[in-house]
């Protein structure tokens, strides 16, 4: 369902049982240079709409990311992101008016190796019924799951995310305001210092609460396409966070193509504006709708 | 100019000629029925009150019974604060007062009033509703409770039933959401038959044995509504008034906005059973009825029917020859897009009434409307003041069924016969109250 995204999974895994020199070099290299300080989660990146699919009906999205310029050096065990392909499926199945649910299955490629299982969350789905009125659509998300360490660091998450959005004639606005507690983190090297540890948990794995919100303008010339900007963000923890400098700020120009109902196509190049942010990301989601009712268009049973 | 203004500076042109309405005395005459329309707060279910308007406090108005070729008068008052016009649908009635601004016939100002004298005919199953423009205004024109029944007799009828029941269908607390067809469409907050929701109204009575005549419209602004009633078959019998030529027991039958069907229900199942919407969210919202067979008790049940396709050919004569037209006029339906958040705007041959093309009729003359949807929405078109046959659907010819709305499926061609008989300005429109304010009309006048 286009325009959506989510932002939710990944950052830098580490080794736990790095050596403390290497690691102690890494941290800094880390931190110093133009690579993120949390590595980029680029495995299905959309922005929500609140509206949710309608009930007896399957959307099947193909996520496919590819990471043009990123970071370039392993970070806590987590491999490089730059020419890293990110193929994710999403599948959405509405339950009723007002709920949906949906599964994410992670994967990532780099040049030279084999497809890798990268994770797998699971989303459930509210709105705001449409019959309350409301002049915004309103919806709630929350997500749940793991990725590995090599791929992720949260490895266990769980993501609550509000929606707002509107259409205003041609215009089309939402706003994801996405949230993530990181449940499980990889540990820190065992010979990190006090304070090299509070940087660690600082910019790079928060046990808390971290904010970064994502939105979306688009502008509709015809009904069959839109075209507009998204933009991605992490902004670190709650109460804490990270400097401009490692924050993620991204930019995507998109397109949205709408060739029939029953298809959706997003295409998108994001640009990183901040030294934490992967650099150039080239994106594409392809997603077909399957309606499980089987009841004919037009009959007595069809909601139409 | 849009259909509003053209309809304002109709009106002013009207008032500005000094017509009074048919030149008659007010007190001269009293009148056969009297209409007034007035704000009204109804209450569809206990606690849920509809702020609407309607015919002389009621929902629907009340039945008009009158025998077919005898002259009827009819006073209408305005006690509303906005423009109002009473359309008498499905009659082949004068321009002046069909009831349509459109045409020529002249708006009831607020407070003001108007008398309507025509001799009701065909017979059959009419109807008579508001004809004024809503736009964006979602609480006006077909979106309120300005509806009522209008059965014209026919000078013999067979009777061949035991009972008779109006059943009017109809959505409420209309507001703009988003619709098939990428752009905005009125949705509805609840739905009724007659004037209650599912549960809150009287049951029907009816004893086993009794063969039911049901008259069913759908008074509905947008939505295309399908009926069944549980445990039994309905005999579709006529469609818009004029008997069909193959009577059909159906499932579940299909009304788009403004038709109306005629069926029989054998009553051969005695319990307690709904009559309702087939599609449990709008039957919910409220569209359905209970009828209760004598000596019964127990909840009112309600059983899913088979999944029904409508298929208009089932009800046509199985075969035979179509006289060919004189003329056949194209028509070609097609939406421009404002936005997902913005309603469409509508084209027949590429412009939007009133900028529509008028279509010139001979008296006389048969004429062939070939309707060419290429929108993804189906709509019902209705031609004022005459009644066509429905000659094809999709391609597949048929024959035999009158009627004076047909609903056009999406992505496909309709086309409708009808004789030049009833001379003045003619209006052809979809049904849909939005797509019909948004430029889905135009006007065919005699040469």
């Amino acid at each position: 369902m286009i325009p959506r995204f989510d932002f939710s999974v990944a950052v830098p895994a580490k080794e736990v049982n790095m050596a403390g020199v290497f690691a102690c070099s890494l941290l800094t290299v880390f931190l110093f240079s133009p690579d993120s300080a949390r590595a980029q989660d680029n495995y299905e990146i959309q922005v929500y709409p609140s509206e949710t699919m309608a009930p007896k009906t399957l959307l099947v999205e193909l996520h496919s990311n590819f990471t043009v310029e990123g970071s370039t050096t392993t970070q806590f065990g987590m491999l490089p992101t730059e020419h890293q392909e990110h193929e994710t499926i999403e599948l959405t199945q509405g339950i009723n008016e007002w709920s949906e649910i949906g599964l994410y299955i992670f994967t990532a490629e780099k040049s030279g190796n084999e497809i890798q299982w990268a994770g797998d969350h699971i989303r459930p789905r509210v709105r705001v019924p449409p019959r309350w009125h409301w002049p915004v659509g309103v919806s709630l998300s929350s997500e749940f799951g793991y990725a590995r360490p090599a791929f992720s660091n949260p490895t266990w998450s769980w993501q609550i995310m509000p929606i707002v959005d509107q259409i205003i004639g041609r215009w089309y606005w939402s706003v994801n305001g996405t949230m993530v507690w990181d449940i499980h983190v990889v540990p820190p090297p065992a010979n990190f210092t006090t304070e090299q540890k509070q940087t660690y948990f600082r910019d790079v794995a928060p046990r808390g609460v971290t904010f970064g919100p994502a939105a979306t303008l688009t502008y509709a010339p015809s009904k069959y396409y839109n075209f507009g900007v998204e933009y991605y963000s992490y902004y670190g923890e709650w109460g804490n966070f990270v400097s401009l400098h490692n924050q993620q700020q991204q930019f995507f120009p998109v397109v949205n193509l709408f060739v029939s109902p029953k298809w959706e196509i997003n295409f998108g190049a994001g640009w990183g504006a901040t030294a934490g942010t992967d650099h150039l990301i080239v994106k594409c989601i392809i997603g077909r709708s399957f309606d499980w009712s089987r009841h004919r268009p037009g009959s007595s049973k069809s909601a139409q | 100019m849009n259909r509003r203004t053209f309809i304002a500076q109709a009106g002013a042109a009207l008032a500005g000629a000094g017509l009074a309405p048919g030149g008659f005395s007010w007190a001269q005459i009293q009148p056969d029925v009297r209409l007034e329309i007035a704000p009204l707060e109804l209450e569809i279910a206990p606690g849920k009150l509809v702020h609407t308007v309607a015919y002389n406090g009621r929902v629907p108005g009340p039945l008009i019974r009158w025998p077919e070729g005898k002259p009827i008068v009819i006073d209408v008052l305005n006690r509303t604060s906005v423009p109002e016009i009473v359309h008498w649908h499905g009659l082949e009635i004068p321009t002046d007062m069909d009831g349509a601004a459109e045409e020529g016939s002249p708006m009831i100002p607020p407070g003001g009033q108007f008398r309507y004298t025509f001799t009701p005919r065909p017979a059959g199953f009419r109807w008579y509703h508001t004809h004024a423009f809503a736009g964006h205004d979602l609480k006006r024109g077909t979106y309120t409770g300005q509806f009522g029944c209008f059965y014209i007799e026919p000078k013999s009828d067979a009777g061949a039933y035991d009972q008779e029941i109006f059943l009017t269908l109809h959505d409420w607390n209309a507001y703009l959401a988003a619709s098939g067809d990428a752009s905005m469409d009125a949705a509805y907050d609840y739905s009724t038959i007659n004037d209650h929701m599912l549960g809150f109204g009287d049951p029907l009575k009816v004893r086993e044995g009794q063969r039911v005549l049901l008259h069913l419209l759908n008074a509905s602004a947008s939505i295309i509504h399908w009926l069944a009633l549980a445990g039994h078959e309905l005999t579709v019998v006529a469609m818009d008034g004029n008997p069909v030529p193959t009577p059909s027991p159906m499932p579940a039958i299909r009304l788009g906005p403004a038709e109306r069907v005629d069926a029989v229900a054998t009553m051969n199942h005695p319990g307690i059973w709904i009559l309702g919407e087939t599609r449990e969210k709008i039957r919910k919202a409220g569209m359905g009825v209970v009828f209760e067979y004598a000596n019964q008790q127990g909840k009112p049940r309600w059983i899913d029917p088979p999944e029904t396709l409508w298929d208009y050919r089932r009800f046509a004569k199985p075969q035979g020859m179509i006289r060919q037209p004189d003329q056949v006029v194209p028509l070609r339906f097609e939406s421009n897009f404002h936005g997902q958040g913005a309603v469409a705007t509508w084209k027949i041959n590429g412009k939007s009434f009133p900028q529509t093309d008028t279509i010139m009729l001979k008296e006389g003359l048969k004429y062939r409307l070939q309707m060419i949807n290429r929108s993804g929405d189906d709509h019902p078109l209705h031609l004022h003041r005459h009644t066509f046959e429905v000659t094809s659907i999709d391609s597949k010819p048929l024959m035999g069924l009158n009627k004076d709305v047909v609903i056009v499926p999406a992505n496909a061609t309709a086309e409708a016969d009808f004789v030049a008989k009833n001379p003045g300005a003619t209006l052809f429109h979809c049904h849909n109250q939005t797509h019909m304010d948004f430029g889905f009309m135009t006007l065919l006048r005699y040469a």
